[in-house]
Order: structure tokens, then sequence, then C-alpha cells
């Protein structure tokens, strides 16, 4: 696993979960909230998303770590590198 | 694991339950959707009769996102939540609407700034004090689940508007959502204020089916289990928790959590140890008296080119449980194919809706009934003629053209709901964050204090995800 993979699967499940925003410019170092239009729903799917998808849990008061893709990277990494191991 | 165990079980197969339902499946949660009666939708559902598709609760679906709201529509969110593409409902905006009071007519669209210029037209004396309110309003936390319940008249009476002003606006949010008498909670006014003026109304080409079938077949795909005629009978409880549900079919199930539609006081009649207390949930007294007549043509050949009226005969406005079997005075009437739709018609529908009590229904004989049923259904058709623009036609040059009339009362709506007294919007009392004395057990819905079909839905959705996925 990588961080640009990980940022790839994040990418993604925003795609999925609001196909309505364009996501061809997300900048990796700005909050997702800051140039999309999500809101704590959206954030709670895309954790969500990570358990149904990749077994990966997120506790509630760790969810601002998901606010740019490069601290969901950095946040995420350990998590995808410990469940693959398992 | 017990076959009879379940995650969560939802009671009530209406707006809110599906849409939890439909949340929980998402997120592969064992989940029993129980619903008492052969059809879903509960308040907002469908039936058909002599050939013509009748829609129960949907006169308007709220939260259009206009251009004006942008993507602040919380249609737009409930969509995302639920992964029901907005497209695919296909909604038609409202042509127009009207308040209409002696003398007085505000006209609405669904853009806001069409709005305003109304009340400045109208009410020039009160435009400046009616910007004040409309900021008062942006900073009130309507949507806080803590919000504090004020009494909207009050504010309004407070607001230096023209009192004329204040009662057309309380008409409409009112009607479509207070479960008060006589006034509505503020966080409620303001949220069907943004949900009907400042966002807008439309409605989808095949009305409610286009939200219900969508949602059934999600719960199909997602192998979310439904039940349909199992009514529940009894929430067994113990100490702090609900230990069992007893169906009326004698069947016992147990489930982790359930999430009850059915209402507040509702819900506290199927508990085992249910006393009659004065801390119970208070039943609402809302309801109303519908007729639907389906008419011969188009509401243009009729001059009628309105979506919505709401209407009152005098200066004051009086919303509540009447003390006759329906109050004439003031009502909704709705003519749905003046959404704008593309699709060519040969008749269409008029809905003319009064406000009614159930007890004065209930108590009558079954002859009694049909008797004063027929009878207010020409009273309602001859009353709401009158508030029609351009309406060159009276009752008599206007029953050749009806090809069929539907009526409902109270009763039906408690026959559907399974609510008391047939109301509408619950009880005055509101649980918003769902919670009961029981641990396990929550509240969504009606008696959630989210009106509508917007609110029903995202209030399933904020039950689901709060009390349940967040809290895993």
């Amino acid at each position: 696993m990588t961080k640009d993979k990980i940022k790839q699967i994040v990418l993604d499940i925003i795609a999925d979960i609001a196909p309505d925003e364009d996501l061809t410019d997300v900048k990796p170092e700005v909050r997702l909230r800051d140039q999309l239009d999500l809101d704590s729903m959206d954030f709670l799917d895309i954790v969500m998303e990570l358990r149904k998808q990749h077994g990966i849990d997120v506790p509630e008061a760790e969810y601002r770590e998901l606010e740019s893709l490069d601290s969901s990277a950095n946040y995420l990494l350990p998590k995808f590198e410990a469940s693959a191991a398992a | 694991m017990d076959s009879n165990h379940y995650d969560v079980v939802i009671i009530g197969a209406g707006l809110s339950g599906l849409s939890a339902a439909t949340r929980l499946g998402m997120f592969e949660k064992k989940v029993l959707l129980l619903e008492k009666h052969y059809v879903v939708g509960g308040l907002n559902s469908f039936y058909a009769k002599g050939s013509k598709k009748f829609d129960v609760g949907l006169h308007a679906l709220t939260n259009y996102p206009s251009e004006y709201s942008g993507k602040k529509s919380p249609l737009l969110k409930l969509c995302r939540q639920l992964r029901i593409p907005f497209d695919s409902l296909n909604l038609h905006e409202q042509s127009h609407s009207r308040i209409s009071f002696p003398g007085k007519d505000i006209i609405f669209t669904n853009h806001f700034p069409d709005f305003l210029a109304q009340i400045e037209q109208n009410f020039p004396r009160s435009i400046d004090a009616f910007i004040k309110l409309l900021e008062k309003m942006e900073q009130f936390p309507a949507y806080s689940v803590d919000a504090p319940e004020l009494s909207t008249r009050e504010i309004l009476g407070n607001s230096d508007i023209e009192p004329l002003l204040s009662e057309m606006l309380l008409c409409p949010t009112c009607y479509y959502g207070s479960a008060r008498p006589n006034d509505i909670d503020f966080p409620t006014f303001v949220m069907l204020f943004d949900a009907i003026f400042k966002q807008g109304l439309s409605r989808p080409e095949r009305g409610i089916r286009a939200i219900l079938d969508p949602l059934c077949i999600k719960l199909k795909e997602l192998g979310i289990e439904r039940r349909m005629n199992a009514p529940v009978k009894k929430l067994h409880a113990l100490n702090d928790k609900i230990e069992e549900i007893e169906l009326e079919s004698g069947e016992s199930i147990t489930a982790d959590k359930i999430i009850s539609t059915c209402g507040g006081i509702e819900t506290e009649f199927l508990l085992s140890d249910f006393k009659n207390e004065k801390n119970n949930t208070e039943p609402g007294e809302f309801s109303i008296m519908e007729s639907i007549s389906v008419i011969q043509e188009t509401p243009k050949k009729y001059g009628w080119d309105e979506t919505v009226i709401f209407f009152n005969n005098s200066e004051k406005f009086d919303y509540k449980c009447p003390d006759e079997l329906v109050d004439l005075r003031s009502g909704v009437i709705c003519i749905p194919e003046n959404y704008k739709s593309q699709t060519e018609i040969s008749d269409f529908k008029l809905r003319i809706t009064h406000p009614a009590n159930f007890s004065k229904w209930d108590a009558l004989s079954k002859d009694e009934y049909q008797e004063q049923k027929s009878a207010y259904e020409s009273l309602l058709l001859k009353n709401g003629l009158q508030y029609l623009n351009n309406s060159k036609m009276n009752e008599e040059s206007l029953s050749g053209r009806i090809l069929m009339t539907d009526t409902f009362t109270p009763k039906t709506i408690k026959h559907f709901t399974s609510h008391e007294n047939g109301t509408l919007y619950g009880s005055p009392t509101k649980a918003r964050d769902g919670s009961t004395r029981f641990k396990n057990l929550y509240i969504a819905g009606t008696d959630q204090g989210y009106i509508g079909i917007v609110g029903a839905m995202l209030g399933g959705i904020a039950i689901a995800n709060n009390r349940i996925l967040r809290s895993d």
C-alpha cells in the first residue's frame, strides 16, 4: 500500500457518495470541505465505506484526520499496513 | 445467530422507516422492516381508483434546490445519503402559488426574489422589519437537534411586521407542518419557510411512487427483510431495555436496537409496561379532510394556472382542530398538473384540503359517516371554487365535467398511519434526537419533528446515522 493508492481509494469513495462533485482538480493538501460540498454526513459515509470495503476502522474522535487527502493518507497508511499484515 | 434476532428492527415502512432501513442496509446491518399495512409510504402513499392513480399525501415536494438556494437544499443531501440520483426523481417545478387572504394575495414561485418583491409591493411599511426577520431566521439554529421551541406567533408579533403579514406567513407554514394549535414552533417555521419559499415546490413526474419505488428496489438489493401486514402487538420492556418485539401473529423477535416510526404516544401504547400517565407524549389533534376531484380537460381551459393556494377567509388565521366536523374558513387547494410537466393530459386533479375533527368523524355511525362525507365533498368544492382565479365555474357548471371524486377524512388518515386522532403532524411535543426512556428504542418520523416528505426521510437517515452507524 502507498499513500498515493490511499488517496485514490478515498477519492473513489467520494466519487461514489457524491457523484455530482467534480473531482478532477482536488488538491491533496487542501481541506476537502473547502474545495468540495461535503458535510459531516458525507464524512460518515467515507468512514463507513472504508470499513465496508477495506475493513479499516476510524473511531469517531479521529474523523478529522480525514480532512484532506494528504492527512487521510498519513493517517490511514499504518491502518492499511496493519490490516494487510494481519 | 438466532434467525429471529436482528441488529435493528424498524417499525413502519413510511418514508422515515424506508430511509432508515436503506442507510442501515447500505452498511450491512441485519434489518427487519415491519409494516402494518399492505402498502408502503404511510401518510405518503398511493392508491388507484376507477383506473386513476392518486397520491395520498403529496401536494408538493418542498426543498426544491432552486437557483437561489443552490446546493444548500436538504433534498440534495438526502439523495446523496440514499444514493438516489437527484435527476432520477424527474422533478417538475411549480408554476406559481398563492397565499390568499381577504383583499391581499402573496404570489410566490421557486425564485425567492419574487417573494420579496411581493412582500414589498403588498406590505411596503413592513419590508424593513421583514428583512430583519429574515436575518434573525438565518441566525437561528433551526436545524440543530436542541433548537429552542419558541413560539413563532410571539416572534412575529414582536417583529414590527404588520399583523396581516404575520397571519399570511403562518398560513402555509402551519398547513405544511405544525402540530401545535394556532402556532408553529420557531425551528419548524424556519425550516418550512426555507423549504417552501427559499428553496421551492416541485413534484416528481410519477408522484410519490418516484420516491417509494427506488427505495423499495434498493431495500431488496440490499437484502433487507421487509414484512407487510405485520403489525406489532407489544414491545416487552425490562428495566431500560426493550427485550422482545411481539407481533400480532404471535411471533417473537429480538433486536439490538429498535426504531419506531409509528409516533410517540403510539409507540408508548405498544409498551408492555404502558401506564396512562401525565408524562406520556401528548397526542396531537390536527387532522384534515381532503377532497380530490378528477376533472375533464386541462386546468388551463378553466383559467386555473396556480399550483397551490393557501386561503383564509378573514384577517386572522385560526389553525386548530375545529369544533365541528370540518373548518371551511381556511384550507389548501392543489392542482398537481400545474407542476410544469411536458406530459399531455386529458384530465386533471383538484385537491381541496381543510382542517377536520377526528373525534366528530369517529363518533358518526356508518350511514351518517357516508352522508356527511358526501355532503362535505360538495361543500368543499363549492367553497374552494371561490378561491381559484378567473373562475367562471360554479359548482353546477363544473359538475358535468367531474369524472370522479374521492374524499378522505381523519378516519382514513388514522387507518393508514395509525396516528392517534388521525393527526397529520403528530404530537406537539417532539423528540428531535429520537431518544426515549429505553436505551435501545428510538423514535423517528413525524414525532421526531422533521416534517414533510423531505423531513421524514432526513429524520430516518439521522437516527440511522447518529444512533446506530456512528455508535458502533
